[in-house]
């Protein structure tokens, strides 16, 4: 039970004290009304364990009013409603399925005799707050595809003045109403939300950050048309127009029916985008999504990489051979100076000394002696 | 003074040796100043760094294209890259300023001049532009391992092979083997967003147009890199942010080649000037020699030794 | 000083009848000094230890052996050996030039050291070429001229460097070798004298090729790094950079080649013309004068004179590259002057030196072709680079001992020469030289040698 709970709520209580408070509260009146619906919120909802929906409307809310799963109908189900209505004045959460019909003061829909966009505004007069479950309360949903004959939108168009929270999806996964209900129902507060009213902790980050397929991705693997190769090995969606990089949602960490791998991409169809006002419905099927981009960490190569170190060793080499180069040029210099003279002199010396020996040597007849 | 008809003739015909010599190895283009052609069936890469996304598809895409083993050099687990090298011939860059304002990833891969610097310095034209395709290609039984291509290219893109006994040079060739197969490169075939595209150089010019045209001011300058820069270039990028800040330089409309070597090729067009300063020095020579001769002879005759030239 | 000298000259001059003075018309070869000392063979250790190197740097690749990376592509091999040492062996060209073409004709003493030092340098620079080449088994393509790329300063340099070594230059160093047959066995003087008139006639052609040839890959060298662009410094980037890398070679070759004769004079105590010096040194001088009005006035147009007053490493190698040269130029202004062989010496070193820097700082010092890189050569290439500068060191010592290279009196032949005919000088060195007269008849036994 706590663990729809916790998704919100994960620092704040322990499981045995939101068990002691959703206990002891009072259980708060809900007031569920459909509009232009296909009932697949609720149809999700049925399909929770942690609460169950036996439990939930049994022990943790008092549903009040609700077309599906109410007993009464006819005048008696409008009998409740009003009665419901009158009790709980003020108190009670208002939670709308469905978009509502506009267009020419709200005729293409109504209940009892009465356009649903007077309905919804009378109802929501008195509700505590209103919560937009799905799409099509959220801002319109599939009545308001194009050419959208009924001027479908969302609650938050018609209903001013009260806090609404819209849970978007299509379905939304239904742990999203419950964590918001349970935080309602044990806090008495409601979740922190976007600038769509959207609780952030279900709808902050987009598919594509937390998809599984991620990977496939950043490698480049993609699947290119429905059986192929990729497709078949579970590649990334993205090139059949996946909209995960543009559809804030928590699907692709939460899933659906408990089940791991139950989802759109987790079984190969490319998410649709169903949480996003102007993607579902009014993107192509295939088109792909421009992605947009956080600040990318420095792990990129930066434009000029590093080249090249100093080597300690080579430098004292080089230093030891200029040195010795330069020493010896030092000294040789020196010796110019004295090596000239030295060596003009014994050049004259040793001139003298061989012209003297060559005399020498070459005297056959007394006449050298002489010259000597 | 006179001179023989003999004479004439010997030195017209030693003087029309060089001039020969000049004629067969010179006339091989050495114009100066002509305008750069473009092949006739130039293609060419598009990239535009305001889609791109970093996803490095291209990366590894590019490894296996061209049968290259992952270069997991920096990081043993992974294929990382820090640069272009002898594994990597194509690679994404990040340009991320450090006051937070916009970043922009670069692919950097070969430019595909229309008159490469590389080509131009390469000795015995291992590297040359394929003339209808216009793609720079390596090839391995002309190069002697210079490596003078890496310091002229101006963007510093071919990569020698530092290790072993027959090192090659590595870049980017758009990869003919798959344009012969009607494939389309590696890296534009995996492209998730399509930031890099192939084609034809004008069809891709005027695609390049298009956006800018479509988006006026999301360009730096509202202009295509290598429409002229460089003299033209067959990789063309559009950008958010400066071209230079990417490591693109702003070299202008000249080509490297034509701007630096014009006296060079002046000099030597058609080994006119080399041959008639030989001449000339022949001449100079001649005379001198003769003169150093004849002293030579006195002093041989005056010390009775032999003369040392 | 100066007085002392030119009383020594006068009194040598007086006092031989014969061939007076220590002025130099001759070369000889110097003798009395082993081949085999300790200095050789610490230069053949090091010179093998450089082919080993150089056979692992071929099977290993150029990485583990050198500095040189991805954005340095060339290190001390190619812009040391090549670029600077090629240029110090310029010899040929520049001092032949000032001989043959502008007729100076006292530095026809040192053309023989000239040629020789040049053909040293450029044997070694080219071997290091080849292994500095990281696929040298396709330099076959040298050989066919329709593959030459005509646009690429490369290949001229490697074309033009090589048909320079092998032909003119070597062709202009075979007379002393000739001589020393000559000399050497009777029997061989016909054969050498054919082919010594085979060589007289086509010296023109070769001699000019061995000047043109030089002028155009010493030029070229300076046109490899035009085409870098802007990543050279534009304190050395100029489209003067040919021109200047050319005269930088005249200046530096003087350096070595007068340098060099002097160092060789100053060892084996040999007797120095200070008027071929003078000479030298005054050329030189002019030369290097002319070299930096160059380079300041292109610097000067360019308006790249703000970057000299940076504070930071270009800055600092530009004015260490211009203060060595113009107090080298200034020492040997001052050497002429006086007569003097010091100021000559260190001039010429200095001079020479700020060459080497100059000729070598585009391609390393001064080249930036990315901010984050550097090049420091790693000790391996230090040691083959230092290893091929040793084989030439070892080859001149080889040489000068073995054939009539370095200048000397007249006299001196007449005492060294008949060494030619002995496969062994015989006299060791016991002093200055043991003096004695031999002609061509007499055999060194008589004489008393050791």
């Amino acid at each position: 039970m706590t663990a729809p709970v916790g998704l919100s709520l994960t620092t704040k209580a322990t499981a045995a004290q939101v068990a002691r408070i959703v206990g002891k509260a009072r259980r708060p009146s809900v007031i569920w009304l459909h509009f232009q619906d296909c009932t697949g919120c609720t149809e999700t909802l049925l399909r929770t364990s942690a609460p169950d929906v036996g439990h939930l409307i049994l022990d943790v809310i008092s549903l009040d009013y609700h077309e599906t799963l109410m007993a009464a109908s006819g005048a008696q189900a409008e009998a409740a409603l009003r009665s419901a209505i009158e009790e709980n004045a003020g108190k009670f959460v208002l939670v709308v399925e469905g978009a509502i019909p506009a267009r020419d003061d709200g005729i293409y829909m109504e209940m009892g005799g009465r356009p649903a966009i007077q309905v919804v505004k009378e109802v929501a007069a008195q509700a505590a707050g209103v919560i937009a479950i799905g799409s099509c309360a959220s801002w319109g949903g599939i009545p308001s595809a194009d050419p959208n004959p009924t001027g479908a939108v969302g609650v938050d168009s018609v209903i001013s003045g009260k806090p609404i929270i819209n849970l978007p999806g299509c379905p939304p996964n239904p742990y999203n109403l419950l964590a918001v209900v349970l935080e309602y129902v044990t806090m008495g507060r409601l979740p922190e939300l976007d600038q769509y009213s959207r609780p952030k902790f279900a709808y902050e980050r987009v598919i594509h950050e937390n998809c599984p397929r991620r990977a496939h991705f950043d490698a480049g693997r993609f699947a290119a048309a429905f059986g192929d190769e990729g497709h078949r090995k579970g590649w990334c969606l993205y090139k059949l127009g996946c909209k995960g990089p543009v559809t804030h949602a928590a699907c692709s960490t939460r899933q659906f029916n408990e089940i791991p791998g139950v989802w759109p991409i987790g079984i190969g169809a490319p998410c649709a985008g169903c949480t996003e006002k102007g993607v579902l419905w009014q993107m192509g099927t295939f088109e792909t999504v421009p992605i947009h981009l956080a600040t990318p960490p420095d792990t990129y190569p930066p434009i000029f990489s590093t080249e090249g170190q100093f080597k300690v060793g080579a430098a004292a080499l080089v230093g030891a051979i200029a040195g010795a180069v330069g020493g010896a040029s030092w000294v040789a210099s020196q010796r110019f100076q004295s090596s000239m003279e030295a060596g003009t002199t014994r050049i004259a010396a040793d001139r003298a000394h061989a012209e003297k020996a060559k005399a020498s040597s070459e005297k056959p007849t007394g006449r050298e002696k002489e010259e000597n | 003074m006179s001179i023989t008809r003999r004479q004439l003739f010997t030195g017209i015909a030693k003087a029309g040796i060089p001039a020969a010599v000049a004629v067969t190895v010179g006339t091989d283009i050495l114009h100066a100043g002509e305008p750069i052609p473009v092949p006739s069936a130039a293609v060419g890469l598009l990239y535009d760094a305001s889609v791109c996304i970093g996803c490095k598809a291209c990366v590894a895409a590019c490894a296996e294209a061209n049968d290259t083993p992952p270069d997991t050099r920096r990081d043993a687990l992974h294929q990382a890259p820090e640069d272009l090298n002898d594994l990597t011939r194509n690679v994404i860059k990040l340009y991320k300023p450090e006051d937070g304002s916009a970043f922009s990833f670069v692919k950097r891969q070969c430019m595909h001049c229309l008159d490469p610097a590389c080509a131009a310095g390469c000795p015995f034209q291992a590297l040359h532009k394929n003339p209808e395709s216009g793609i720079v290609e390596w090839d391995a039984s002309k190069c002697i391992g210079c490596r003078y291509c890496t310091i002229t290219c101006p963007y510093h893109i071919p990569r020698f092979q530092w290790v072993g006994f027959n090192p090659r040079v590595t870049k980017c060739e758009l990869c003919k083997d798959r344009l012969a197969k009607s494939l389309k490169p590696g890296c534009t075939s995996v492209c998730p967003t399509g930031a890099v595209i192939f084609g034809p150089r004008s069809v891709l010019l005027l695609e390049a147009k298009q956006r800018i045209a479509k988006n006026p001011g999301r360009y730096y300058q509202n202009r295509v890199y290598g429409e002229f820069d460089n003299g033209g270039t067959q990789s063309l990028y559009l950008s958010k942010v400066p071209f230079e800040k990417l490591g693109l330089p702003e070299l202008g409309p000249e080509s490297v080649p034509a701007r630096t070597l014009r006296w060079q090729r002046r000099f030597y067009q058609y080994f006119a000037l080399p041959a008639v300063l030989y001449a000339g020095l022949v001449q100079v020579i001649r005379t001198s020699l003769k003169g150093h001769e004849q002293e030579a002879h006195e002093r041989e005759k005056e010390t009775g030794l032999r003369a040392q030239l | 000083m100066s007085a002392t000298t030119t009383n020594a000259t006068a009194t040598t001059r007086a006092a031989t009848t014969s061939a007076p003075s220590n002025r130099w018309e001759r070369n000889v070869p110097v003798y009395g000094f082993p081949v085999v000392n300790g200095f050789s063979l610490g230069l053949l250790a090091l010179i093998l230890v450089a082919f080993a190197l150089s056979g692992y740097r071929e099977l290993a690749g150029l990485g583990p052996v050198s500095g040189m990376n991805d954005a340095y592509g060339w290190g001390i091999w190619k812009t040391f050996n090549l670029m600077v040492l090629t240029a110090l062996g310029s010899g040929a060209f520049a001092v032949g030039i000032a001989a043959w073409v502008f007729r100076r004709k006292r530095l026809h003493a040192l053309m023989r050291m000239a040629l020789l030092t040049s053909f040293l340098a450029y044997a070694c620079g080219l071997l290091l070429l080849g292994i500095d080449a990281g696929r040298p088994w396709n330099f076959y393509w040298i050989v066919f001229p329709w593959r030459w790329n005509m646009h690429s300063p490369l290949a001229e340099v490697a074309i033009c460097m090589s048909i320079y070594a092998m032909i003119p230059l070597a062709v202009e160093n075979i007379p002393p070798v000739l001589e020393r047959l000559w000399y050497f066995d009777s029997r061989l003087r016909p054969g050498v004298e054919r082919i010594e008139k085979g060589l007289h006639y086509f010296f023109p052609w070769i001699i000019a090729a061995a000047y043109l040839l030089p002028g155009m890959h010493q030029s070229s060298l300076g046109a490899l790094m035009l085409l870098a662009g802007e990543r050279v410094h534009p304190l050395w980037q100029t489209p003067w950079l040919p021109v200047l890398y050319l005269g930088a070679a005249t200046f530096m070759s003087f350096g070595c080649v007068a340098g060099t004769t002097m160092l060789c004079c100053l060892m084996w105590k040999r007797a120095m013309d200070m008027e071929v010096l003078d000479e030298a040194a005054r050329i030189t001088s002019w030369l290097i004068f002319g070299w930096m009005g160059l380079r300041l006035l292109d610097i000067l147009f360019r308006g790249a004179i703000g970057t000299a007053f940076h504070f930071d490493r270009f800055a600092g190698v530009f004015w260490l590259e211009m203060i060595l040269i113009s107090v080298g130029a200034l020492l040997l202004r001052r050497s002429v002057r006086d007569h003097a062989p010091q100021p000559m010496f260190v001039g010429y070193i200095l001079s020479s030196l700020g060459g080497m820097i100059y000729r070598f700082s585009p391609t390393t010092l001064a080249f930036r072709p990315n901010p984050q890189a550097l090049y420091f050569p790693a000790t391996i290439e230090v040691l083959v680079s230092l290893g091929f500068i040793s084989l030439g060191i070892l080859g001149f010592l080889v040489a000068v001992k073995r054939f009539a290279i370095l200048p000397a009196p007249l006299s001196e032949w007449h005492d060294m020469a008949s060494y030619f005919r002995f496969r062994r000088p015989y006299i060791r060195w016991t002093g200055y030289f043991k003096y004695g007269h031999f002609g061509e008849d007499e055999t060194p036994e008589a004489s008393g040698s050791d």
